[in-house]
């Protein structure tokens, strides 16, 4: 049964698994224990196809959809009252839950701009001069906009880092065979818990 | 009534600040009668807060226009359903209604723990006191809500007066979730206080790390639980009342409401490393305190109208107050640590990178960073403006960057994770494990595409939610199996027996797919479509397989409000589905102007969701604003199943033959150490 559902599979990724096979035999050889048996293999592979395909496919759908509007959804729309960006603005609780004629005629300018040939960036850049650094919803990728963008990554390195120092530093066994002396006595810990138990019965 | 209110309030004041003085001073003399009275002041304290609520409401209930909340969130017409709701429309309603929830939980632990605990209850009840303390203070002396109106009168002098009517209830908020969505995301905000107060207690008592765990674990569950729901509501109303065609815009409320749930669930996570392994104590004593602070920095930010929102709900000094008590709970929390941290110890070590242990590990710091890296993303156009003199906006086109690749890696875990074994895991297990989820989430990824859901993330995060469902399924499957071949009861019969055997597990797993389901709805994002179009009577607009065809309009007058009513039939083809009723509601007596109602043809392949967004300023014809959502219902549908997993795992565990629970657990190498007498007791009490 597996076997079939394999087969289907590998229909797709033929060609790339053979160009694979040696790569993953080596490492089998060196000791390290990579899934081997065929059934994962083609299917790991398979999963880099449909990721490469994926990625693809997005530049294909960001291509042909509406330029102007999907540049609006970075840009604020300046009209004070609806903290939107101009392509999703609807005043809450307004009269006319639409775009304003603030959110229209930026987005027309936007229009009008793409029309010169303007890349997306010299737009964006047009409007920050235009109306200052809170019109772009995302923070700039200079200045101390960077700042914004280098938080998570340097949040990902830094509890990675401590992640992997707190598991070298576990499976250091020394350290475990013997514990620095802690100021609490063994004795006291376990009178502690025997303590604990007895007043949490339940 | 509003005197009866006020004295409630300031009796409660007085009360908890004797529970906590009187608490303290039973601690050090241990006095039998004193650490009876303090209790009996906890208790008092939280009826007094009931009955400052109910005298609010009463006044509401009443139409008291000489209150000035009452006047300012209510009107004559408000019917009896929304006048409930708006206790909490404003500032001093909200904080008072923070206090009450807070007082259900404190009430219950209270209660409950009455007779038990001995030695560590007094340090419970002072910390509860503490925290309602400080609210106490807001609702008393900063933000009262029985304040009267009152008008200097000709000869100079102070003297009360009476409105007519109110102001009425913020059209917004008139809408049925805004009656049951605050409750739950405060039920959520106040619930993480009682974990937080166990843990600060059982530290300052000196219990060893793991008791206050197993006394709070269902605690944290339930507040776990109302915040996924409240937050989850609050995207529903949101996506049903603002008429935006969205559910999430990374609004900093929303964002404060996010930060506790997400430390939270790291939390709920890593817990069973210390009850399962008696790993990681330390690290679970600062998640919670974090959480705690969390919570009172989401409240504070949603309150304070320090960063501004599309919520923007108040602008008030009570700011420092907030500020003031984080700074001060952290100071508490640096102290009992740092004198008493001796009695964390862990009692196991990791052995190995590849195993259930580490992927924990991997759980939290991703839960983490997705925490610290919202909150800093909240925060930064406030630092903008500190550091440099402009403000840079950071809005969602940057969450959705930063956070897209965080969830998928969320997502992705939740398959790997349980695919491990405790302590460590071989290549031949994971091996036999992997094979089947990735075909199947292979399959799904293949099919996601040829349905035309063709965007990188989102095919990536299908692709995953095929792999994850499968791994549940396996485990539901491999456990079911050992007890139908040992009890010869059907598979469907074991599979419930298996999850009723080991409720905290199991129930894991539903929420798992409950995630799943949400996680599709996400992905579904990516393929959002709109037209709007000015249309006169007759007219008619295409969006992807539907037509939508202007009928007519009617006005409808109700009580409360005047609504003008679009009515839109919808083709698909050349076959008429349904016809949908968008409206625009201007109501009477608000100040605050109209309410939108979408109409929305709801299925699983997608909503069509029609907005009647108002008469054209130019053309004066109404103006349709219709938008093609696919896969947005799979998110509601999560959230029931979020809500029955943790219902689930609430349940007390079915008695059965320990050997099958331990079978039940994914193999452990052989020629590994077997696991510990101490360990597999409480495998089987898990």
């Amino acid at each position: 049964m597996i076997n079939r559902h394999s087969s289907i599979v590998s229909h797709t990724s033929r060609a790339p698994q053979a160009v694979k096979k040696s790569s993953l035999s080596f490492r089998a050889k060196r000791g390290i224990c990579f899934p081997h048996s065929t059934l994962t293999r083609i299917s790991f592979l398979a999963v880099l196809v449909v990721l490469a395909f994926g990625s693809f496919w997005a530049a294909q759908v960001a291509a042909q959809s509406d330029r102007a509007k999907q540049i609006g959804t970075h840009l604020k729309c300046m009209c004070r009252g609806c903290d939107m960006s101009i392509s999703t603005c609807a005043h809450p609780g307004g009269a006319f839950s639409g775009p304003c004629d603030t959110a229209k005629a930026m987005l027309k300018e936007v229009d009008e701009h793409l029309a010169k040939g303007e890349s997306e960036q010299q737009i964006i850049d047009g409007f920050v001069a235009e109306y200052g650094s809170v019109v772009y919803m995302e923070p700039p990728k200079k200045g101390f906009g960077l700042v914004a963008w280098l938080m998570p990554v340097l949040y990902s390195v830094v509890g990675l880092a401590l992640l992997v120092l707190v598991v070298r530093k576990m499976r250091e066994r020394q350290i475990a065979a013997a514990p620095p002396a802690p100021s609490v006595h063994t004795e006291a810990l376990e009178r502690a818990r025997a303590q604990a138990a007895r007043e949490t019965e339940d | 009534m509003d005197v009866f209110g006020s004295f409630s309030l300031l009796l409660a004041f007085v009360c908890a600040v004797y529970a906590f003085v009187g608490g303290i001073a039973a601690i050090k003399t241990r006095h039998p009668l004193l650490v009876k009275s303090t209790r009996q002041a906890g208790i008092a304290t939280c009826v007094l807060i009931f009955l400052a609520t109910i005298s609010l409401e009463y006044l509401f209930f009443t139409d008291n226009f000489s209150i000035a909340y009452v006047v300012s969130h209510s009107n004559r017409d408000l019917s009896t359903f929304y006048k409930v709701a708006a206790l909490w429309a404003g500032q001093e309603g909200s904080l008072l209604f923070w206090s009450t929830l807070l007082s259900v939980y404190v009430l219950s632990v209270l209660i409950a723990y009455r007779n038990k605990n001995g030695e560590l209850m007094p340090y419970v009840g002072v910390i509860l006191a503490g925290v309602q303390i400080f609210f106490l203070t807001l609702n008393n002396f900063v933000e009262n809500p029985f304040k009267t109106l009152a008008t200097v009168n000709a000869s100079g002098v102070l003297e009360p007066f009476t409105r007519m009517d109110g102001n009425g209830l913020n059209p917004l908020l008139q809408y049925p979730e805004m009656v049951i969505h605050p409750p739950n995301l405060y039920s959520g905000y106040t619930g993480f206080t009682i974990p937080f107060a166990f843990a600060l207690a059982a530290l300052l008592a000196r219990y060893p790390g793991e008791k206050w765990i197993h006394l709070t674990r269902k605690w944290t569950m339930v507040a776990w639980c109302f915040q996924s729901l409240g937050i989850l509501l609050g995207a529903h109303w949101a996506y049903a009342v603002l008429g935006w065609g969205g559910y999430w815009g990374w609004d900093p409320v929303e964002n404060a409401s996010l930060l506790p749930w997400l430390s939270g669930t790291a939390f709920l996570h890593s817990v069973m490393m210390q009850e399962k392994r008696g790993m990681m104590k330390v690290w679970n004593v600062w998640l919670v305190f974090s959480t705690f602070l969390l919570c009172i920095l989401g409240t504070f930010l949603t309150r304070s109208g320090v960063v501004s929102s599309v919520h923007a709900f108040a602008n008030s000094q009570i700011g420092s107050w907030f500020v003031g008590f984080i700074i001060l709970t952290i100071l508490v929390c640096f102290i009992a640590y740092f004198k008493n941290r001796d009695y964390l110890k862990s009692e196991n070590m990791l052995d190995s990178l590849v195993s259930r242990e580490s992927s924990f590990l991997f759980n939290n710091l991703l839960f983490l960073v997705a925490c610290i890296a919202v909150l800093s993303g909240t925060l930064f156009p406030v630092f903008s403006e500190w550091f440099t003199s402009s403000r840079i906006s950071v809005g969602a086109p940057f969450f959705n960057k930063v956070m897209i690749p965080i969830g998928l890696a969320i997502l992705f875990l939740t398959g790997v994770g349980p695919l491990l074994a405790w302590r460590k895991t071989s290549m031949e297990s994971l091996k036999r494990n992997f094979g089947w989820p990735q075909i199947v989430g292979i399959l799904s990824g293949v099919a996601a595409f040829v349905l035309g859901y063709r965007d990188g993330a989102s095919t990536l995060c299908l692709f995953l939610c095929g792999f994850v469902t499968w791994t549940i399924v396996m485990e539901f499957y491999r456990g079911a199996k050992v007890i139908a071949a040992r009890t010869g009861m059907s598979m469907m019969m074991s599979a419930h027996e298996l999850a009723m055997r080991n409720t905290r597990r199991y129930g894991g797993y539903v929420v798992h797919f409950g995630m799943v389901l949400v996680f599709i709805g996400l992905a579904g994002a990516a393929f959002n479509t709109d037209v709007q179009k000015a249309m006169n009577i007759g007219d008619s607009m295409k969006l992807g397989p539907y037509t939508l065809v202007l009928q007519s309009a009617d006005t409808k007058v109700e009580k409360n409000y005047t609504a003008q009513r679009m009515i839109v039939e919808v083709l698909k083809g050349n076959r008429q589905i349904m016809l949908l009723y968008p409206e625009k509601r201007q109501f009477q007596g608000t100040e605050q102007g109209a309410g939108t109602m979408v109409a929305i043809y709801s299925t699983l392949r997608e909503d069509l969701y029609v907005v009647y967004a108002g008469m054209d300023p130019d053309a004066n014809v109404p103006v349709i604003h219709a938008f093609l959502n696919p896969l947005v219902k799979w998110i509601w549908l999560g959230g029931v199943w979020v809500v029955m997993g943790t219902l689930l795992a609430l349940m007390p565990n079915r008695r059965a033959a320990l050997v099958v629970a331990v079978a039940a657990e994914p193999v452990v190498t052989p020629g590994a150490p077997a696991l510990s007498p101490t360990t597999t007791l409480r495998e089987g009490h898990d």
